[in-house]
């Protein structure tokens, strides 16, 4: 089965080419100008237009598709390629599996609905599947070295809508790599006040890990960057460690961290759903608790 | 300015319930409109405000989503009409058939200026039906939308991505999908609930639109709650100086690690 990845940074790229070359003995890339290098089978080289969108790609990306009828294409699941893959998938007439968790050998996908409460398995019903996975789909470990075997241009396609960028701004980086963290620190509700933060990224340092928290705290309160919030819609981990302090443990964070190794808890009430996914917890107030833990561990 | 809105009408999700075998149960989770799709019916709300023109709210599922209650809820909080396409041929969408049908629809409300999404539905998540029919109505289709300020025959509008924020300017017609951060849906006062009432809605069939049934693109295989990572829950009650001891004596033996 020959597949076809498209992705918009280094790191998935090579991920993703690694992973599919796994099952696949013709793992192709789409690439725009010169910027990533993959390590596929085959490149299909667009080049680079002046002043011109990923998005403005979109035409050329599907003819190429249509045209070479792969049997899976994977997508980076950016924001970027989220509407780029849409806009392919409609002019193709099929829809895209986004954000999926696993796939079968038959290519059934699994993604999940319902604000994490259930898992559900979709299939392309053409010829093509379109998908969108994060570099967690395929136990990626060893990088399998594939020597680029052939390289062809692809003539780029003019679109017929445009739009004009004004502005770029770069934001500022994380200085976090939360999916990369052994130990995550997660912060919720149970925080009175933005500076007791600080008190969170303390015992995150003493433990060696990264600080996440839930979506109210980034999204509500604004006390976080929205990127580090865990969850549905938010960051999906599977750290070693995962310390929850003040978490209640609603759904919709929890499947962002199930897939933790180990699950610490610290909440005042001892009926919070997080302790019945915890493998150590206590039942206690998180500020008489976090400053311990900070004398024994700092 | 002629904006079209489109929401997607889902089951309340925390009235889904889990049985047993895994399977889930909509028995009591009632028909809401999805979350998402609030923040793209404020962002019409408030350009209406700005700049005066027409707000119409449009869906497409079912035929259960032709309900009074539902109806009142979406015109409570600024369209100004409603048109809904509900046909029980439109059970479980894929996003392809979700926008080949609003697509119908929209040729059939006709002229239009700008359509908004939610940047995904409450229920699937997908986030692909407004670059679906972006692309089907053969318009400009942006997502992730963080603020819309609206200019003579086109929009300027901030994009907020991964790493970047970018200011984009659209010729009009066009699509954008709003993020949950452009703003903040309002909530509907009495007046509104009853003014609602009184605001037109369409209701049409697939007939009405002039397109066949259209053909499903994915499959959906199976549907369940995901199995339950057993832990071992050990929890030490009490925020005692003690009872932190032993829960800082576990906790040292894991971390040591």
């Amino acid at each position: 089965m020959r597949i076809i990845v498209l992705a918009e940074t280094q790191k998935a790229l090579t991920e993703l080419c690694a992973g599919a070359s796994q099952i696949s003995a013709q793992v192709e890339a789409v690439i725009i100008g010169d910027r990533l290098k993959p390590a596929a089978d085959t490149i299909w080289h667009i080049p680079a237009q002046e002043n011109a969108l990923l998005e403005d790609y979109t035409e050329t990306i599907a003819a190429l598709i249509k045209q070479e009828q792969p049997g899976l294409v994977i997508v980076e699941p950016t924001k970027r390629y989220k509407l780029i893959a849409g806009r392919i998938a409609a002019l193709l007439g099929t829809s895209v599996i986004t954000d999926i968790l696993e796939l079968g050998e038959d290519l059934a996908a699994e993604r999940m609905v319902y604000g994490g409460a259930a898992l559900r398995t979709e299939k392309a019903a053409s010829g093509c599947t379109i998908a969108m996975a994060g570099s967690g789909l395929w136990k990626a470990g060893t990088a399998t070295e594939t020597a680029v075997r052939e390289e062809k241009t692809v003539q780029f396609i003019e679109p017929g809508i445009r739009v004009k960028r004004i502005a770029r701004e770069e934001k500022e980086s994380m200085a976090v790599d939360l999916p990369g963290a052994r130990v995550v620190v997660g912060v919720g509700r149970g925080i009175a006040e933005q500076k007791d933060l600080e008190m969170i990224r303390q015992l995150a340092r003493a433990v060696n890990g990264e600080i996440g928290c839930t979506r109210p705290i980034a999204e509500a309160e604004k006390w976080m960057p929205k990127e580090t919030y865990l969850g549905v819609s938010g960051l999906m981990i599977a750290p070693e460690i995962y310390i929850a302090i003040g978490i209640s443990g609603q759904i919709q964070h929890t499947v962002g961290i199930n897939r933790s190794k180990l699950v610490i808890a610290v909440n005042k009430e001892k009926n919070a759903p997080i302790f019945k996914q915890s493998d150590y917890g206590i039942v206690g107030d998180l500020y008489k608790v976090v400053p311990a833990l900070l004398k024994h561990f700092g | 300015m002629k904006i079209i809105t489109c929401f997607k009408v889902v089951p309340e999700e925390q009235d889904i319930a889990i049985k047993a075998d895994g399977e889930l149960s909509f028995d009591r989770a009632k028909p809401t409109i999805s979350a998402y799709d609030l923040n793209g019916v404020e962002a019409g709300a408030q350009l209406l405000e700005e700049c005066g023109g027409e707000l119409i709210a449009l869906s497409a599922g079912a035929g259960s989503i032709d309900s009074p209650k539902l109806k009142k809820n979406i015109l409570s909080r600024g369209p100004g009409s409603l048109a809904m396409v509900a046909d029980d041929r439109l059970q479980g969408l894929d996003t392809h058939q979700t926008a080949e049908v609003l697509k119908a629809a929209i040729e059939k409300i006709g002229e239009y200026d700008l359509i908004l999404c939610g940047e995904g539905s409450s229920d699937l998540y997908a986030q692909q039906v407004g670059p679906q029919l972006g692309q089907l109505l053969n318009i400009p289709a942006i997502n992730a939308i963080s603020k819309i300020t609206a200019a003579d025959g086109k929009i300027v509008v901030q994009r907020t991505l991964e790493n970047e924020v970018e200011t984009l300017e659209i010729t009009l017609p066009a699509l954008v999908t709003v993020t949950t951060d452009i703003n903040l849906p309002r909530i509907a006062t009495m007046n509104h609930i009853l003014a609602a009432g009184k605001k037109p809605s369409t209701v049409w069939a697939l007939e009405d639109i002039g397109i066949p049934e259209p053909p499903r693109t994915i499959e959906v295989i199976d549907t369940r709650a995901p199995r339950q990572v057993e832990r071992k829950q050990d929890i030490v009650e009490g925020d005692t100086d003690d009872a932190i001891q032993e829960f800082i004596s576990k906790l040292s033996a894991v971390l040591a690690k």
